[in-house]
């Protein structure tokens, strides 16, 4: 099976990710800088873009369907969150907007980060609930997608009676849309097993997710990873551009994700915050020296253009087989993914089916 | 006074001529949007001076928000007004979503926020409130909205449906004239009438005689809200010919569709006030004033109340409203681009014309 790439679109229009308090971003999304990025990203070999849910950003759901209306062949990885709408009306909106983008939605699940954000929407749950309510709602969700007929659906959260919705999930190749879900604790594990077709982890060397994975790929669904990505000419460029990263925080924006980390309440989080206090270099290939100052997600595969596609391998061997990146700038680092990284990595796959074949004949 | 504005309803997918409602819903095609007839349908209303197109909200449609981002973006000055229920999401949600959209469309859209038609249909949605309390609780829907449109800081909200803490977005509602969009509360029953006053900026109501109109919004009106009438236009070139059109609209079968049987089926369901008080009204009076004409009611629905006439004398009924004090109309006629034309070229002329002129013809 072919590695997947997809990248986050969390920053068009900001150089650094995660750089700026959450409270201080505009909310106003700049489409022409957003359609720069997806026109990129269709060159660069990357199949999904992430739009991610937050009170500080615009409503991915809708910008999505701006950006699809104004592209041709990137898909949108939107995220979702369960307690913010009822799941029919969710089915509905997600429906409309493959009508109108020619199927180009697919779902990031994500039970929510902060119990404060949270409420801001009205939901008041804890943490494990919100897993069981998700569970209700993708229950439901897929109830309209992959059943035939009318959903009826008794639950805690929902409740529905003879469910129908006219405008049908269309795309070339499916009939209901791809699901990522997040996470690193035991509910999000169940919840993914159930309802997901690829759950995203964050990194940890490869080595060490192998038997975390095996399970899940045993289940049926794929693994993913959550990471950054500093591919260079040479380890040495590579190490360098490390370097001159953590010289520019100069201690400041530290803070911001401390604080975050702190209110958090989702297990891969704070998991993530552990791992980065231990050790820089957890495994040759992966960097967490960007964590304190850009959070979770800035666990970085860090190398040269050999270094970095070795360790997507590796990867792969150990069963994650797909990735959502991040870089610093994106642009740039989506370049240099699509001039260093991207041709090995299949031309690498296409050598491994040629032997496969003369194995097989 | 308010500028007169008029509306249309924006065609559907599929539309068969003279469809009624019934005949409408069980034609499988309306859920899939032909996007380029709509985008047609949108430039033609610029062309004809229409201020907005209603894009409704239903289970056998598209989430009207998303076709009119996907619409929007291809049209130049036309807005739309966005049908949503209130039940279904959450307030802080519904407004991070709309905000977006104003982010995209510059703010080119209205809400018309209803409760409801039928309780089958909104358990389809997971929504099991009676008729009274939906009111109720659209109240408090809509009282978090205008506390998040207000941007006064963090929102704040206990009531009996909803509780937000901290509530903020950072996306505001962006439009060249306005902080929030307008808020069309549809209904004719006393929570609708209340509910305008309270959180609404029009009561849109499916027309009685003028006289009734005056008194029932004399209040709305000195609380500084706009009346709004919904009905339909039949009209040609003489009051012979636009009545001749009337009757074969009721005449007809089509395919052996029994609308009068599906109307009635719809009416035992429906628990709308709106709807039940206008089909009432059908059953005791064909001609409610010369001109506001009842008999399509029972076969076509509520909102096929119509004026009927020649072009002058649809202007004088249109007038007749204005001058008891309503200043939106949302409008449709069958088939809905050719009575759109109709009503653009050869009505629109005649209300915009000056009074004085209009005197010495």
């Amino acid at each position: 099976m072919a590695l997947r790439f997809h990248w986050s679109m969390s920053s068009a229009g900001e150089e650094l990710k995660g750089a700026k308090a959450r409270g201080a971003v505009s909310g106003i999304p700049n489409l022409d800088a957003h359609v720069r990025f997806c026109r990129q990203a269709e060159e660069c070999g990357i199949e999904s873009l992430l739009t991610a849910f937050g009170f500080h950003r615009a409503d991915p759901i809708v910008l999505a369907t701006a950006l699809g209306m104004l592209t041709t062949r990137i898909k949108f990885m939107v995220a979702v969150r369960s307690g913010v709408c009822l799941p029919t009306l969710f089915v509905q909106q997600v429906n409309s907007v493959a009508a109108v983008t020619g199927g180009r939605i697919c779902l990031n699940v994500v039970a929510g980060h902060t119990p404060e954000e949270q409420k801001y929407y009205g939901d008041f749950l804890a943490h494990d609930e919100r897993y069981e309510r998700t569970d209700e709602f993708l229950t439901v969700c897929n109830a309209f997608w992959k059943g035939s007929g009318e959903v009826n659906f008794a639950g805690k959260y929902y409740t529905v009676e003879k469910g129908k919705l006219s405008t049908p999930f269309v795309a070339p190749d499916r009939t209901s849309p791809e699901i990522f879900l997040g996470g690193n604790s035991a509910p999000g594990e169940r919840l993914a097993a159930k309802h997901a077709d690829c759950m995203w982890r964050l990194p940890q060397p490869a080595a060490a997710m192998r038997d975390q994975v095996k399970p899940l790929v045993d289940g049926g669904i794929e693994v993913g990873i959550l990471v950054s990505l500093l591919v260079r000419e040479t380890h040495e460029e590579a190490i360098e551009a490390t370097e001159r990263l953590i010289a520019r925080f100069d201690g400041a924006p530290r803070r911001t994700h401390e604080e975050f980390a702190r209110k958090s309440d989702s297990v891969a989080f704070t998991s993530t915050y552990k791992l980065a206090n231990a050790d820089d270099w957890p495994a040759p290939y992966l960097w967490t020296g960007a964590v304190p100052y850009m959070g979770a997600p800035s666990v970085a595969i860090v190398g040269s253009a050999e270094e970095v596609t070795e360790a997507l391998f590796t990867y792969r061997d150990a069963g994650v087989t797909q990735f959502l990146f991040m870089g610093w700038p994106d642009l740039e680092e989506m370049e240099r993914f699509r001039r260093l990284v991207l041709p090995a990595v299949r031309a690498r796959e296409e050598a491994e089916a040629g032997r496969a074949e003369v194995a097989a004949s | 006074m308010n500028e007169l504005k008029f509306h249309w309803r924006l065609t559907q997918g599929g539309e068969r001529h003279g469809a009624s409602r019934g005949h409408q819903a069980s034609l499988g095609e309306t859920g899939l949007p032909d996007l380029g007839q709509r985008i047609r349908f949108c430039k033609r209303a610029e062309e004809l001076g229409i201020d907005s197109l209603l894009t409704d909200f239903g289970w056998s449609k598209p989430d009207p928000m998303f076709l009119a981002a996907a619409i929007g973006l291809q049209a130049e000055t036309i807005k739309f007004i966005v049908a949503y229920r209130s039940g279904l999401i959450c307030p802080t949600s519904f407004v991070q979503q709309l905000n977006t959209l104003s982010t995209i469309i510059d703010g080119r859209f209205s809400i018309n926020v209803i409760a409801g038609d039928t309780p089958e249909e909104q358990h389809y949605y997971g929504d099991w409130l009676p008729h009274d309390e939906r009111y109720a609780r659209t109240e408090e829907f809509l009282a978090v909205c205008r506390a998040l449109w207000r941007r006064e800081g963090p929102v704040n909200f206990e009531g009996k449906y909803y509780k937000v803490e901290g509530g903020k977005i950072n996306t505001p509602f962006i439009a060249p004239d306005r902080t929030f969009p307008e808020l069309f509360i549809a209904g004719n029953s006393q929570q609708a009438h209340d509910l305008a006053i309270s959180q609404g900026t029009i009561w849109m109501q499916i027309p009685d005689t003028p006289e009734t109109m005056r008194a029932r919004g004399a209040d709305v009106l000195a609380a500084g809200k706009e009346l709004g009438v919904r009905c339909s236009i039949i009209g040609g070139a003489t009051r012979g010919a636009a009545l001749e059109q009337a009757y074969a609209l009721v005449s007809q079968t089509r395919d052996g569709f029994d609308d009068g049987a599906k109307e009635r089926e719809f009416m035992r369901k429906s628990d709308s006030v709106n709807v039940r008080t206008t089909y009432a009204r059908a059953g005791e009076s064909e001609w409610l004033t010369p001109w506001l004409w009842t008999g399509a009611v029972r076969t076509h629905g509520a909102p096929c109340i119509a004026i009927v006439g020649s072009p002058r004398e649809i202007a004088e009924g249109v007038e007749e409203f204005v001058d008891a004090g309503v200043t939106q109309f949302i409008l449709a006629g069958w088939p809905k681009l050719e009575s759109m034309e109709f009503f653009g070229e050869e009505v629109l002329p005649l209300i915009r014309q000056p009074k004085e002129i209009a005197a010495a013809l």
